[in-house]
């Protein structure tokens, strides 16, 4: 079922929470290189793939797929080493530790060496713009500058696919032009596969190349962003009378 | 900044070393017995940081493996004639694969139930101790002592008796505390020390950037079992005799415990700190309260809960958390 060019592929990943639907039958694929918007309502299911792509969860029934491998099972740190990294909607840094040793951590992934690690976190601070804030403590930043420490942690780990759980939810509207920016720059220099989930639909809609839209569990809709907008069942479910408007 | 730590470390040094050879002079043998016990307490101070404090997980069964180095060591000598340093070897050697054969089942659990399950670990060993024949059951295993004919078959053999034996002693505990300092100083600036800290401040986080969470949990109880092990080596031979209600005492876990928060907990200064305050008070007080009315009514262990409580609430990182830095300039 999976086809030749995809990174990722979710086949049918059902996953309920006792009663409670999450994902029901999700397929989606997403291509090297490409940025996908994963948009929805509260409560949609969004967090809940993530988290099965990922390896927090493992889904009930149906398969996910990545570069070949069937990663359904898997934990978490092999899925990384696979290539896989991601962020979290509340921000998971290491609050005591240093900014430069959070991203130290994020580039052991790769070597056993202290010393390669550290030349390679301070490249990717300088890259994401936290250089100058090396010796800070995690646990001191700001929102912004924690999310971006995450992210920045995540790409340490040189990763092919890279999930955004919110990176810019509770951010100012300068803090969230500058996250915008961000992606479009690891998109550009990196060539990763991005996965956005996000509420903020203007952030989401000129970023992504694709966008898949869940509606209580189920997905709804795929395709290119301004077609996904007029899609009446999209309307009826997430954007409403007044996201349509916006649209 | 490093010129000035290295100046530091060889006062420190000297002056531990320097320490008890004047009172050695005067004829008391008190303090340098003294001097053992904190430089045990420190050493095991630090490996239980690997557990406590750089991975973060409450660990309130260290004794056990304390107990296994002890034992190990012990039936070395009285079956095979084994060295104390050989026994040394075999049991760290045996209390980390023990560790790690109970240990990775229960790093699924974390905090509370974490610290639940330690503490299981060593209500399970306290019968095992008392009843095992291999190794004697409750009356225990006895060193047999033969006193040594030359200085190197003393150091051989840990076999010092007499008025040199708490001088002795007191040099092997600064050893191996200074060779578990430098241990904990290699771990913590390397891929484990980064990972364990990951793994404290945040699992989830942790395991998302490829970290392994249950291997890690597992390596850091592995080297505190390690230190536990060597520790236990040291003090069965000082005392001549390992038995169960010795070896498997609560305060093998929790004295160690305590020095490390009092001092500062997962840093590297802080079980030294911590037992330099502590264990002295014991000894002082049983001295001076002599053969008063408030004698061996365990003062000292209400001393050490107050203190526990004071920290807990004032100070819960630890004395060298203090910025004492700020202090000392300023004055």
């Amino acid at each position: 079922m999976a086809s030749a060019g995809a990174l990722l592929t979710v086949e049918r990943c059902t996953k309920h929470f006792g009663g409670l639907v999450a994902n029901r039958d999700v397929s989606l694929e997403i291509a090297p290189g490409e940025i996908v918007g994963l948009i929805g309502p509260n409560g949609a299911g969004k967090t809940t793939l993530f988290n099965c792509i990922s390896g927090h969860y493992h889904p009930d029934e149906g398969r996910i797929v990545f570069d070949g491998h069937d990663v359904s099972r898997a934990r978490p740190d092999r899925i990384c080493h696979r290539g896989v990294a991601r962020t979290w909607q509340i921000v998971r840094a290491f609050g005591r530790m240093t900014v430069l040793d959070n991203v130290i951590c994020g580039a052991l992934t790769r070597t056993n060496r202290l010393g390669r690690a550290r030349t390679k976190a301070l490249a990717m601070l300088e890259f994401t713009g936290l250089r100058g804030k090396d010796d800070e403590l995690a646990a001191g930043l700001t929102l912004a500058d924690k999310k971006r420490l995450e992210i920045t942690r995540a790409l340490a780990t040189e990763p092919r696919l890279l999930l955004l759980d919110e990176a810019m939810s509770g951010l100012t509207p300068t803090e969230t032009a500058a996250a915008v920016d961000l992606v479009r720059r690891v998109h550009a220099d990196m060539q990763l596969a991005i996965c956005v989930v996000e509420h903020v639909m203007e952030v989401v809609m000129p970023l992504s190349h694709r966008v898949v839209v869940l509606d209580h569990g189920e997905k709804i809709a795929d395709g290119p962003p301004d077609a996904v907008v007029r899609d009446p069942q999209v309307i009826a479910a997430y954007l409403g009378e007044h996201g349509g408007a916006r649209a | 900044m490093a010129a000035s730590r290295r100046i530091a470390l060889a006062v420190g040094l000297l002056a531990a070393l320097a320490y008890p050879l004047f009172i050695q002079a005067t004829g008391y043998t008190y303090f340098q017995t003294v001097g053992f016990l904190v430089f045990i307490y420190a050493m095991l101070g630090v490996g239980w940081n690997f557990i406590g404090g750089w991975a973060g997980q409450f660990d309130f069964g260290p004794c056990v493996f304390f107990a296994t180095g002890a034992y190990t060591a012990a039936l070395a000598t009285v079956h095979w004639g084994w060295s104390p340093w050989l026994g040394m070897l075999a049991g760290i050697v045996v209390s980390m694969a023990i560790c790690a054969l109970i240990t990775f089942p229960v790093t699924r659990l974390r905090g509370h139930y974490f610290a639940i399950a330690t503490v299981a670990m060593w209500m399970i060993a306290q019968p095992i101790g008392a009843t095992w024949e291999l190794i004697n059951g409750s009356r225990g295993l006895f060193i047999p002592f033969a006193p040594a004919k030359s200085t190197w078959e003393a150091i051989w053999t840990l076999g010092w008796g007499g008025r040199s034996k708490a001088l002795a002693y007191y040099y092997v505990a600064l050893l191996l505390f200074v060779l578990t300092m430098y241990l904990a100083h290699r771990v913590d600036r390397s891929k484990l020390g980064y990972y364990f800290r990951a793994v404290r401040d945040d699992q989830e986080g942790a395991e998302a950037i490829g970290i392994d969470s249950r291997v890690y949990k597992t390596a850091a109880r592995c080297l505190t079992a390690a230190v536990f092990a060597a520790g236990g080596v040291l003090y069965g031979f000082w005392a001549l005799a390992v038995f169960p209600d010795q070896v498997l005492e609560m305060n093998w876990s929790v004295l160690p415990m305590i020095s490390t928060v009092l001092g500062g907990i997962g840093r590297l200064w802080g079980p030294l700190l911590g037992a330099v305050i502590l264990i002295p008070i014991s000894q002082v007080m049983s001295a001076t309260l002599g053969s008063g009315p408030l004698a061996g009514r365990g003062l000292d262990v209400i001393v050490y809960g107050i203190i526990i409580m004071a920290v807990a609430a004032f100070r819960p990182s630890g004395l060298l958390s203090l910025p004492w830095a700020r202090w000392f300039s300023r004055g």
